[in-house]
């Protein structure tokens, strides 16, 4: 967990993203995409990450009280709020019902928008899904839960709640009435959010995802972190949407699945 | 809209007959089409920038993974994904002619024919001062560098894209080449009235656990401060083969780096990597060239232009 303090006040949306480096370190010469886990206070923000390479080395190898160089806040948001029709300016079906599918650090991403649904007294289920029990405490289970929204728990090995993937819940839970309306919001690896987007279109529920790309910049000119969108026509100039900001949240529905944007398939 | 700033009269250059501000630019293909830069920057500071690469035709580029970072650097296989000549023109220009700063529209092609409509195209634009002729992109399988690397096809695309052009005419040269001094004079033969160098190395790397290349286009351009000390080799032999004002690139991220290449004989420099991890380096360059002159007493930073001290040996 990285703790920041800013100089001023910071506002930051439930989704949203940080490009952050140690200040003044050479190598990795990349700042890292971080998503804001939590706004503690209007100057104190809260990233949850993994310790996946040397971006995050070098962040985590920061001692308490260095300098960290941030470009904030950054990308769209989760579109829950109702007041201003967020929802429905991204197509979005409004509802009272959401399920929340967390996969491993993909938490980092959702935290905000559960508080979110939890303040609106949106019914919304949680479906956290871990490595196993370890992983899922580092993924910061304990602020989901109390949160004090109905939460289900998957492990691949079973340690914690029920064995398997979190897609099983979500399935279950899809295939009851009381869900038919719901709007799913997935952020997880790739493979996972395939999986939910293809639960959910068959579910003919809403699905809204946070995408991950490598990231050059993070404000739109490297345009090296893009997804492939489904288009109906050739392909043309439209085919690729950069994560960093025409996301990182996107319409599951318009995501082309087959082009995995962290590895050559 | 007028601007309040000051500029540093010892840093004005001038190349082909543009003024600029100050010798410090954003490089093609990180800088965007400069707005992007405008709420993190001021726009008017800059000597100028070169757009992301312009083709006659929107162009989508190429499936991710497009980047991979490297040791110093990094490595993108973009494919040249850009709006196109006319949307540039029509939606992104107008917005541009705010700022007080020099645009180049960095122009691209499959074939000299693409090239030669993306100029007429570009022509009709009001606040383009130059063209930047991309002719060393490695990214794509036609244009690009398979004309930059040989000395008669850069040469051939070089006559035409000067008689289609209405304004002067910058070629950016391929560092990916045996002798960078061959085609420059081939190029400054054909009517060239600047060079720019270099764009970015052919790299590659892999992803041991799948034996797949990381990068979706196999290679990719290597750039970032690794291929700076190889920049500034080429820029020095170029300056030495050619008689025209010469635009220094490669891994530049300090003033000290800059004035590298303009010692060994750039008029101007363009920054590009740097950007993606501190987008306010431009104006930390041009205030360290200012505190450099300060230090050394040089009135004039086209005096430093191609001073570099020849060992005797």
């Amino acid at each position: 967990m990285l703790v920041l303090s800013f100089e001023r006040h910071i506002e930051v949306r439930a989704g949203q993203f940080a490009m952050l480096r140690a200040a003044g370190s050479f190598e990795p010469l990349l700042r890292r995409a971080l998503a804001v886990y939590r706004q503690m206070d209007p100057s104190r923000l809260s990233f949850l990450y993994q310790v996946l390479g040397r971006g995050t080395e070098s962040l985590a190898r920061c001692a308490s009280g260095s300098k960290i160089e941030a470009l904030l806040p950054l990308g769209n948001s989760w579109p829950v709020d109702n007041s201003t029709s967020a929802a429905s300016r991204a197509g979005i079906a409004q509802t009272d019902r959401a399920i929340v599918v967390v996969g491993g650090i993909g938490s980092a991403s959702l935290l905000m928008l559960c508080e979110q649904l939890a303040r609106q007294q949106c019914e919304a289920h949680v479906l956290f899904g871990a490595r196993n029990v370890a992983t899922a405490g580092g993924c910061g289970l304990e602020d989901f839960r109390a949160l004090r929204l109905p939460l289900e728990i998957t492990t691949d090995d079973g340690s914690l709640g029920e064995q398997g993937f979190v897609t099983k819940p979500l399935e279950r839970l899809l295939s009851t009435p009381d869900f038919s309306q719901a709007v799913v919001y997935a952020c997880g690896p790739w493979v996972m959010m395939n999986r939910v987007a293809d639960i959910a279109a068959r579910s003919s529920v809403s699905c809204l995802v946070s995408l991950e790309a490598p990231m050059g910049c993070g404000f739109g000119v490297c345009v090296g972190c893009v997804v492939a969108v489904r288009t109906s026509g050739p392909a043309g100039y439209e085919s690729y949407k950069r994560v960093c900001i025409d996301g990182p949240i996107f319409s599951a529905e318009n995501i082309d699945w087959n082009v995995n944007p962290n590895s050559c398939s | 809209m007028q601007t309040q700033i000051s500029h540093d009269p010892r840093l004005a250059v001038e190349i082909a007959g543009i003024r600029f501000n100050n010798p410090v630019m954003g490089a093609s293909g990180t800088f965007g089409y400069g707005l992007e830069f405008a709420e993190l920057i001021d726009l008017n500071r800059l000597g100028g920038f070169s757009t992301k690469g312009l083709s006659a035709r929107p162009l989508s580029g190429n499936a991710p993974p497009r980047i991979v970072e490297t040791h110093g650097g990094m490595l993108n296989a973009i494919g040249l994904q850009n709006v196109g000549a006319r949307a540039f023109v029509d939606n992104k220009l107008p917005l541009l002619r705010r700022f007080d700063t020099v645009v180049i529209a960095n122009v691209f092609g499959y074939s000299d024919e693409d090239y030669v409509e993306a100029l007429r195209i570009l022509n009709d634009g009001e606040g383009i001062a130059a063209y930047e002729l991309n002719i060393s992109c490695p990214n794509v399988k036609e244009g690009g560098s398979v004309i930059g690397n040989s000395p008669v096809a850069a040469a051939r695309l070089t006559e035409k894209a000067k008689l289609a052009s209405s304004r002067p005419l910058i070629v950016k040269l391929s560092p990916n080449v045996t002798d960078v001094a061959l085609v420059a004079r081939a190029i400054a033969e054909a009517g060239a009235d600047s060079l720019s160098l270099i764009n970015t190395i052919v790299g590659t790397s892999i992803d041991i656990n799948t034996r797949r290349p990381r990068l979706s286009y196999g290679t990719g351009g290597l750039s970032g401060p690794a291929i700076r000390p190889i920049a500034v080799r080429m820029v020095q032999e170029v300056a030495s083969a050619v008689d025209l004002p010469l635009i220094g690139i490669g891994g530049i991220a300090s003033a000290s780096d800059a004035l590298e290449f303009i010692i060994a004989g750039a008029t101007a420099i363009q920054i590009g990597t740097a950007n993606y991890y501190d987008p306010t380096i431009t104006i930390k360059v041009i205030d360290g060239i200012s505190d450099y002159c300060d230090q050394h007493q040089v009135e004039n930073i086209t005096e430093l232009s191609g001073s570099l001290e020849r060992l005797r040996g």
